[in-house]
């Protein structure tokens, strides 16, 4: 009975507190980063970083007025119908901005890769040509279902379900990306990031605020994310800003002197969803790999049957 | 600052497309473009899973035996969000499917097109996107 | 006072109550970085020591003894049920979800060999499992129903007390409980309880129901414990890249022919 009273009036004194126990701003919830701005600005919009109002709504107009063939590019017409599915982007909530490019700046678009960093990707290229339905190792670390190419960090809008939500507890903000259900846990305790000997996919984050900022800087890449043909050596920056209840302004700066020539920083609206986040359980649902080895041993095995036969 | 979509004149050549999406993987190495389909079919059960969402379906073959096929859709998370059950796809309902055989001769196709054999439409259907209304190809 | 005590501790079995420190909202803390310290992963039945699988792993390979960690030590199967978990155990290095790096689900991931950390805050507690990268939200707002199986499940909350207790729905049967093929089916339902029971360890149970394959529910329960040493923080365990051999080996072009 003692104890019961000990703690009613406990909970009275802490109902007071806010929803944090540090006064830290709160980010948590669902949010999605969608956008009709591409990543980088094309090339007739050159020194234009912004819209007027006006051709953002006629940007965002045309750009969800494509269809969804339209839209997949190079990846159609094998493909299933996304607006049947509600993958398109016009049937989701989109940020909306009045950037011409998420890369922020004059020049909007990725710097130019170093000669070091050329060479590697023609090596790459060189490396894979004729293989590249070899086997597992040869096909996208997304159809492989490893990490999704704009699951990051730095985290981009992706094709569809292009959300995360975030929840914190006093010492750590989790980021919880829908694809493909990642928790990158940040601490903001000061602590240090990994020994170099420790690498991971998604690096190591370690977050501390400024004012209403928290700021993460993520090392410890290793090479095979390459996010953008970049190598281990990659480092991160984010900013997280809630601007409104219903908007965090997202910002990276990615630098890696062994790729670009200049770091260079990208800004994304993060907007508030209902979600939930679904159960993306790629890996256990994947047909892709399997079937696209198979599909390349059959036309393998024509090829060489037919060879047969001419030759006969 | 909140951006209302305004209804306005284009202008010409100021806008370039935007850069294709890459959805989960590419389908050109899984199925063949030279091998398309037409299936109706009765929906024995369908895989609310990721990365791609699978239908089932029996079919009638050319000699009139009953084939089963797998019809490969899209992830299913976006129809949960907007409400969607198993109970929008049940076992039993005839569909029909237009899309592309899988190279390798078996009995999996991506499903193009997919709606109700009586013409409804599928989930939410269409090749436009929703927002503008949807135009069943 | 004296008679009070010893009735109040017979009538819990429980040691003292002890109540964790408060979140903001008054919640016992249950954040943290935390690990089960049995082999229940390996069987979560009463278990000998044994050879494992391949014998050019020698010890490394062979299987540690354990206690168990189902209380009476019994799993009440269905005649059928029974039959299709000795089938499990026969073909288990070849049949076990967890060969090809598959989600756990719900209540393996809390006794992986890999820590686990609690995110939790008001309205969402959030469950992040090394071994991976397996994730669940709990909602612990008012409670909602699934819309379809997962591997994970569908986790709705609620306080009881110092009790944070847990419901589990939605999980879809590819899961087992362990790596000696006991299994479920689509219609298990979990309600897990966690408890701190000291500042470095939880006491947790986990009631199992599943009327397609026991003929009534039974518990599980184990000690976690909290990862202390200074800057614990989970790692990367994203294993499938270490199952494609496994997995698609034979779909690999030839080579030299």
């Amino acid at each position: 009975m003692i104890r019961a009273a000990a703690s009613i009036a406990a909970t009275a004194i802490l109902a007071a507190t806010s929803a944090l126990c540090q006064d830290h701003p709160d980010l948590q919830g669902i949010w999605t980063s969608a956008s009709v701005v591409p990543l980088e600005r094309p090339a007739s919009l050159k020194g234009k970083e912004f819209y007027t109002e006006q051709e953002a709504a006629e940007n965002a107009k045309r750009v969800l007025g494509m269809t969804s063939w339209e839209r997949l590019g190079g990846q159609a017409p094998e493909h299933y119908n996304m607006s049947q599915y509600g993958l398109d982007l016009s049937q989701v909530k989109v940020a909306s901005t009045l950037r011409t490019s998420l890369i922020v700046g004059p020049d909007g678009r990725v710097p130019p890769l170093t000669p070091e960093a050329q060479k590697r990707n023609a090596e790459r290229s060189a490396r894979n040509r004729g293989h590249q339905f070899d086997g597992p190792e040869n096909r996208p670390l997304q159809e492989r279902c490893l990490i999704y190419s704009t699951e990051g960090p730095p985290m981009l809008p992706s094709a569809y379900n292009s959300n995360l939500q975030i929840v914190q507890d006093s010492g750590h903000v989790a980021i919880l990306q829908e694809m493909i259900h990642s928790a990158r846990i940040i601490p903001t305790d000061g602590s240090p990031h990994l020994p170099s000997t420790v690498r991971q996919w998604m690096g190591d984050s370690r977050g501390h605020w400024e004012g209403q900022t928290l700021v993460v800087d993520t090392t410890n890449f290793t090479d095979k994310t390459a996010f953008r043909s970049s190598t281990a050596g990659l480092h991160l920056v984010e900013r997280f800003t809630r601007l409104d209840k219903d908007t965090i302004v997202y910002e990276f700066t990615a630098d890696d002197p062994a790729t670009w020539v200049r770091p260079w920083t990208a800004q994304i609206q993060l907007t508030r969803i209902e979600g939930p986040i679904f159960e993306f359980a790629c890996h256990e649902g994947n047909q892709g790999v399997a079937n696209t080895l198979s599909g390349a041993r059959a036309m393998e095995k024509a090829a060489a049957e037919a060879a047969r036969k001419d030759s006969k | 600052m909140r951006t209302k979509l305004a209804i306005s004149s284009v202008c010409a050549g100021l806008f370039l497309a935007v850069g294709p999406v890459r959805a989960h993987h590419s389908f050109a190495a899984e199925f063949d473009i030279k091998r398309p389909v037409k299936l109706r079919g009765i929906v024995t059960k369908m895989d609310w899973i990721n990365p791609h969402s699978w239908i089932h379906l029996d079919a009638k073959g050319p000699e009139g035996k009953v084939v089963s096929w797998m019809i490969e859709g899209g992830s299913p998370n976006s129809l949960l969000r907007l409400g969607f059950t198993k109970t929008a796809l049940p076992p039993g309902s005839e569909v029909v499917v237009e899309g592309f055989q899988a190279k390798d001769g078996s009995n999996r196709a991506v499903g193009q097109f997919v709606a109700f054999a009586d013409g409804r439409k599928l989930f939410l259907g269409g090749s436009a996107p929703g927002a503008h209304g949807d135009s069943d190809k | 006072m004296f008679a009070a005590v010893i009735l109040a501790a017979t009538a819990s079995a429980q040691p003292p109550s002890y109540k964790a420190p408060r979140t903001a909202d008054g919640k016992p803390n249950l954040s943290g970085i935390w690990q089960a310290l049995n082999t229940a992963n390996w069987d979560i039945q009463g278990h000998a020591a044994a050879a494992g699988p391949l014998p050019q792993m020698g010890a490394i390979g062979a299987i540690p003894p354990g206690l168990g960690v189902v209380e009476g030590d019994e799993l009440p199967y269905l005649p059928e049920a029974a039959a299709k978990k000795k089938e499990n155990l026969a073909n288990r290095w070849t049949a076990d979800p967890e060969l090809k790096c598959y989600l756990p689900g719900v209540p393996r991931a809390t006794y992986m060999p890999f820590p686990f950390q609690i995110v939790q805050s008001a309205k969402t507690i959030l469950f992040s499992y090394e071994y991976a990268s397996a994730v669940r939200t709990v909602n612990m707002e008012t409670a909602k129903e699934a819309p379809i199986d997962s591997w994970m499940g569908w986790s709705n909350g609620h306080w009881e007390g110092e009790t944070l207790v847990v419901d589990v729905t939605g999980l879809n049967d590819q899961t087992w409980f362990d790596r000696a093929g006991n299994f479920h089916s689509d219609a298990l339902h979990v309600v897990e309880r966690y408890t701190a029971r000291g500042p470095e360890s939880l006491n947790y149970e986990a009631l199992i129901e599943d009327p397609k394959v026991f003929s009534r529910p039974w518990k599980m329960r184990m000690v976690l414990y909290r990862h202390e040493e200074p800057n614990a923080q989970l790692l990367e365990f994203k294993c499938v890249e270490f199952v494609e051999e496994l997995m698609y080996g034979p779909l690999r072009k030839k080579t030299g022919k």
